[in-house]
């Protein structure tokens, strides 16, 4: 009874919290930045049912940061879920925000003839990474946007070393360019990885399929100890064959065509890519890409991520280009 | 320096949202604007949705302005669903209008007509 109190009272406070005051001149993104989290419904029905029977959870949040509910784990902003508790149990949805903002609710489900389950949640003990029948680390999973190893404030992103003459690769944008992505082309290979959007691996015997819901792109990547066919058609995503070194998937590519940036910098047809994937822990994939183009860059160019998997998605959204626009009339003479 | 620069910029990339799709060259984003108004349609859609409001000036002329958001992950990210705003609510968007003067903007958090406030 006092842990209901403690919610609601809680939720009364989340409730009642503002945003702290614009400042001037301030970014409209970083005043949006300081919404607080809420609950705006959690709910599970039935509340009673006999041993064996169904129940289904659905909750709804808004501007969350985090959002868990005890004892299932991390959960998506809104769902649903449908369970089967063997015992009484109490769920319990947590979440936080910006401004320090947090709101918390419970429901309990009532088994008839059990008595309550323990409130100690599995979800927080450390997984070990999941491996496939033939043994190899199974990458398999839902990946978020990552950043460069280190974290926020590490060290800029590696910056190529270009080979004398090829300055021109370098891409300098007019004020009125609004980047590469806006023309709804495909980003290609290593630039899928670094939209913010989410990735997703699935994981087969014989190949691995690595799609990206920016433009739903895919390679379905053979790792039957094939080559490359010969002479492949310049293509957006390129060729790929992959392989396992020890718990790393390496994944050469060739055959792209010279339409795509990385990273600020164009490349011929003969680029090159040898990308690394390993999962160092059951929450982070790790990813390595080596890029060469003998006619731009003196050296090889190593770019790293780390992308954090999103146990709360199984599966990615659809993404069509569908309502583009051409943002260029909006420039003005100004 | 150089490098200091790099860094400087690269923190001052991260403490921004980072843009769904496009740059955000065209909208005034050091001068926020916000609008009220009446929602004629919603276009969920990606790559960016759009609002289309009706805002009425002191003497009750009427101007449609097009609201550009996120693109539908970030939205959902956020908690939107394609009923969360609908035609007829009278809605406040605040954000960057573009810079040609037209009657378009993108918002970065819109108040729904119950005052809940939303990134957008």
């Amino acid at each position: 009874m006092i842990g209901v109190a403690f919610a609601i009272g809680i939720a009364l406070a989340a409730a009642q919290q503002a945003a702290p005051p614009a400042q001037p001149g301030e970014s409209p993104y970083r005043i949006a930045g300081r919404l607080p989290v809420r609950i705006m419904s959690f709910d599970v029905q039935p509340k009673s049912i006999r041993p064996g029977e169904k129940v289904t959870l659905t909750w709804a949040t808004e501007n969350p940061q985090s959002i868990s509910i005890d004892p299932i784990g991390r959960v998506a902003p809104r769902g649903t879920l449908t369970l089967t508790p063997s015992a009484t149990t109490t769920y319990t949805l947590a979440v936080t925000g910006a401004s320090n903002s947090a709101d918390k609710r419970m429901v309990t489900v009532t088994v008839q003839g059990t008595t309550a389950a323990s409130a100690t949640s599995a979800s927080h003990l450390p997984k070990a990474v999941p491996r496939t029948a033939d043994g190899h680390p199974d990458l398999s999973g839902v990946y978020g946007y990552g950043q460069a190893p280190g974290g926020r404030g590490g060290p800029p992103p590696a910056q190529p070393v270009l080979k004398p003459g090829a300055e021109k690769f370098k891409i300098v944008r007019a004020a009125d360019d609004t980047g590469q992505y806006s023309s709804c082309m495909p980003p290609g290979i290593p630039q899928s990885f670094f939209v913010p959007y989410y990735t997703q691996i699935v994981q087969a015997p014989k190949s691995v399929v690595i799609a990206h819901e920016y433009l739903n792109l895919h390679r379905i990547i053979p790792t039957d100890g094939r080559n490359h066919p010969p002479d492949p058609d310049p293509s957006w995503m390129g060729n790929a064959v992959g392989r396992w070194d020890g718990d790393t998937l390496v994944v050469d590519s060739i055959g792209y065509n010279d339409k795509t940036e990385i990273n600020g910098y164009r490349h011929t047809e003969s680029l090159h890519i040898v990308e690394r994937f390993s999962r160092p822990d059951f929450n982070t994939l790790s990813y390595e890409a080596t890029i060469q183009d003998p006619n731009v860059f003196a050296q090889p160019w190593i770019i790293r991520r780390n992308f954090p998997l999103l146990p709360e998605y199984d599966s990615l959204n659809e993404f069509v280009c569908e309502n583009n626009r051409d943002y260029k009339p909006l420039f003005g003479n100004k | 320096m150089r490098r200091y620069l790099l860094a400087v910029a690269a923190v001052v990339l991260l403490a921004s949202p980072l843009s769904a799709h496009h740059s955000t060259a065209m909208y005034q984003m050091d001068h926020p604007t916000t609008v009220t108004g009446t929602v004629k349609r919603f276009e969920w859609t990606n790559p960016h949705a759009f609002i289309y409001i009706d805002v009425k000036d002191e003497k009750g002329n009427s101007t449609e302005w097009e609201i550009e958001l996120m693109s539908l992950n970030h939205l959902r990210s956020y908690g939107w669903v394609r009923t969360t705003v609908k035609p007829g609510d009278v809605i406040t968007c605040t954000g960057g209008a573009a810079k040609s003067g037209a009657p378009s903007m993108i918002s970065a958090l819109l108040k729904l007509p119950d005052g809940r406030e939303l990134r957008s």
